[in-house]
């Protein structure tokens, strides 16, 4: 049977010992140092990485290294869901709509969405289907969270190491328990695009700025995606020294970036929608896995 | 997802999120006991009333030279000092001294404006609900907090069954209100999940129950203290406003006392001790006392950090205040003007960019680098 939000905040598993958390600061503390010394950044102009940054190094550097990526139908698409998730959980007992969603954004001083629908026009109504499917899809996943919980959206955390010139920081799409409300931690992350097993890392990041935040190691870190997959992963020491690792090495690759080495060009299913692709050989060499490569796109 | 994509809201006076580096200078990362929350005596000035008289006094002279500069008595109209006019007066004079009166007033409540002053509202009346009824503190969940407290508001005045406290009206809470009657429940959305943050993360650093002798400041209710404001005289058109969440323990001749400002993030705002000093002084000049330390938090890392207060931190907080007033003196006359500009990250959402010379420099290496990363 596959696990659900409802199973987890039900019967949350016991989280890790919070023993381990110190030795990780002292860890990511050293290699953020050893980065610094080749980066050259300070705590007025630091390194700062988000989920999408380490992901994006790791993934691959010359992407990651694009100008803004701007603002496609896609991503709104994904913001709208985003809201309406976070709109659920503050307004539990309203019907969430992509209208509500939008209205939502905007109060909160991001009219980004609201404008890219009004350039759109009536083709914003093929966008607004979309996300409203999704939502409906979103908000069974997220119905009836218990308010002993606890529940805050966008909670932020942030780590700052090597004296504040490195930091990482994010914002958690919705954290339930954690201290001090006495209940285990459960990070829930919501995407609005499709599955994939890539959406783990955030989950791991998270938990691990989570514990280093707090003090307490989350429990469990819960993916829901639009497209009907809620992912459960409960944490274990393992994960935490895993995204630690990944940490480590997006810091590296960073630093390298920042003395100047070009970036690397490794391609994958990414490609498909990279903006850079164009400027890319590898990129565009690049075919999904049975499609004979050929021609550029 | 970011709050840069097309943020409608600037941050102006009175706001209560995001005020510190938070690893500037300072020994940090090891959250340190607050039972208690008082300073070391070491540390304490040894007069406290005799210092905030001292700098009750040498401030009011500061103003009343700098006011003086003016063309005439009234052409800089009415200043409010605030944390966010200091840090930004000293930041960038120029880009200060260019905001105009637009910059320097009050835009109005919006939901990140109002995060700090609901959550700290909603909190008090929270605290005063349970000592109204004579129980053990209860654990405020963020976003019920917020809801309880808005529906007070609407009760106001109606009769009640006697066991919930009166809840003032603030400012904000009258916001909330004509919000509300507007069926505006995007807005009241926004700002229950904005205060809500605020509400968990002052909690979740400070601990529950709250510490010993904890009570909250700018805040309406039985269980808080409202604003703490001075000006030099009853005249002058200078108001020094604090900025600070909470007070632990109380104020006496002897000090003591410390100062909590708590921060939802850290990542964009003024140094840490620039802060605690701007706090501190402007609670010596508001109450009269010199308290003991400045208790600096932060939601996002978790980090509580203890500034003790001596002479030097007043110093440098009442020359953040006197400079705020000494740059409206010359915005009279001389708005934005490049010569003593300060470029910095602030360059890339200023409006004075495009007449900037120092700005522009600055920028031409700066959007080459994103976060310490260069930008192909």
């Amino acid at each position: 049977m596959v696990e659900g939000l409802g199973d987890v905040l039900a019967k949350p598993p016991q989280p890790p010992s919070p023993a381990g958390i110190s030795a990780l600061r002292t860890g990511l503390d050293g290699a953020a140092r050893a980065a610094l010394a080749v980066g050259g950044w300070s705590h007025d102009e630091p390194l700062r990485l988000s989920k999408h940054l380490v992901t994006g190094l790791l993934r691959c550097p010359r992407r990651a290294l694009s100008d803004d990526l701007g603002t496609g139908d896609d991503l709104v698409v994904g913001w709208v869901v985003d809201a309406a998730a976070k709109l659920a959980t503050v307004s539990p007992r309203r019907h969430v709509t992509v209208d509500a969603a939008v209205a939502f954004l905007t109060a909160l001083g991001d009219s980004t969405v609201a404008e890219h629908l009004a350039d759109l026009g009536p083709a914003a109504e093929r966008l607004t289907s979309d996300a409203a499917a999704r939502i409906d899809r979103l908000a069974a996943s997220l119905a009836g969270v218990d308010a002993g919980w606890g529940p805050r959206v966008e909670d932020p955390a942030r780590v700052a190491l090597a004296g504040g010139a490195v930091t990482v920081a994010g914002r958690i799409d919705i954290l339930l328990g954690g201290p001090p409300t006495g209940r285990p931690g459960v990070i829930v992350e919501v995407k609005g695009g499709r599955w994939h097993d890539g959406m783990r890392a955030d989950g791991h990041l998270y938990a691990l700025m989570v514990a280093l935040r707090d003090g307490e190691v989350p429990a469990s870190a819960v993916t829901i995606v639009s497209d009907g997959t809620t992912h459960v992963e409960h944490i274990r020491p393992a994960l935490l020294e895993h995204a630690a690792e990944r940490l480590d090495e997006a810091m590296r690759v960073a630093a390298r970036l920042a003395a100047g080495e070009p970036p690397a060009m490794l391609p994958g299913a990414h490609c498909g929608h990279c903006p850079v692709r164009p400027d890319c050989p590898v990129g565009r060499a690049w075919r999904p896995a049975g499609e004979a490569a050929g021609s550029a796109p | 997802m970011t709050a840069s994509r097309g943020s409608r809201f600037r941050r102006v006076e009175g706001e209560a999120m995001g005020s510190g580096g938070g690893t500037d200078d300072l020994q940090l990362g090891s959250p340190e006991p607050i039972a208690s929350g008082l300073p070391t005596p070491g540390h304490r000035t040894s007069d406290p009333v005799g210092t905030a008289d001292r700098l009750r006094a040498e401030t009011s002279r500061r103003i009343a030279e700098a006011l003086a500069g003016a063309p005439s008595p009234g052409a800089v109209g009415d200043v409010y000092v605030g944390w966010v006019a200091a840090r930004d007066a000293a930041s960038c004079p120029a880009r200060y001294r260019g905001e105009g009166e637009r910059g320097w007033g009050f835009p109005g409540w919006s939901p990140p404006l109002a995060a700090g002053a609901c959550g700290r509202a909603a909190l008090a009346h929270h605290v005063a609900v349970d000592d109204r009824a004579g129980r053990p503190p209860t654990l405020p969940m963020p976003l019920d907090a917020i809801r309880i407290w808005m529906r007070a508001l609407r009760t106001l005045g109606e009769p009640g069954d006697g066991g919930t406290p009166s809840v003032e009206r603030s400012g904000v809470g009258e916001w909330i209100c004509e919000v509300w009657d507007a069926g505006d429940s995007a807005t009241l959305a926004a700002v229950a999940a904005l205060a809500g943050r605020w509400v968990a993360g002052f909690v979740r650093v400070l601990g529950w129950p709250l510490p010993p002798r904890l009570t909250l400041l700018n805040a309406p209710g039985p269980a808080a203290v409202s604003a703490l404001r001075w000006r030099p005289d009853k005249g002058s058109p200078v108001t020094v406003a604090s900025g600070a969440d909470a007070r632990l323990g109380r104020v006496t001749g002897a000090g003591g006392f410390t100062l909590v400002v708590h921060r939802v993030t850290t990542g964009d705002d003024g140094a840490l001790r620039d802060r605690a000093a701007f706090e501190a002084a402007t609670a010596a000049l508001a109450i009269g006392v010199v308290p003991g330390s400045v208790l600096v938090t932060a939601g996002d890392t978790g980090e509580r950090v203890t500034v003790p207060v001596d002479d030097d931190l007043l110093v440098l907080g009442a020359d953040r205040i006197v400079a705020v007033v000494a740059q409206r003196v010359v915005a009279v006359e001389r708005g934005f003007d490049p010569t003593d500009a300060t470029p910095s990250g602030a360059c890339r959402h200023c409006d004075h960019l495009a007449d900037c010379p120092p700005g522009q420099a600055w920028m031409r290496v700066a959007e080459r680098w994103r976060g310490g990363l260069p930008v192909l």
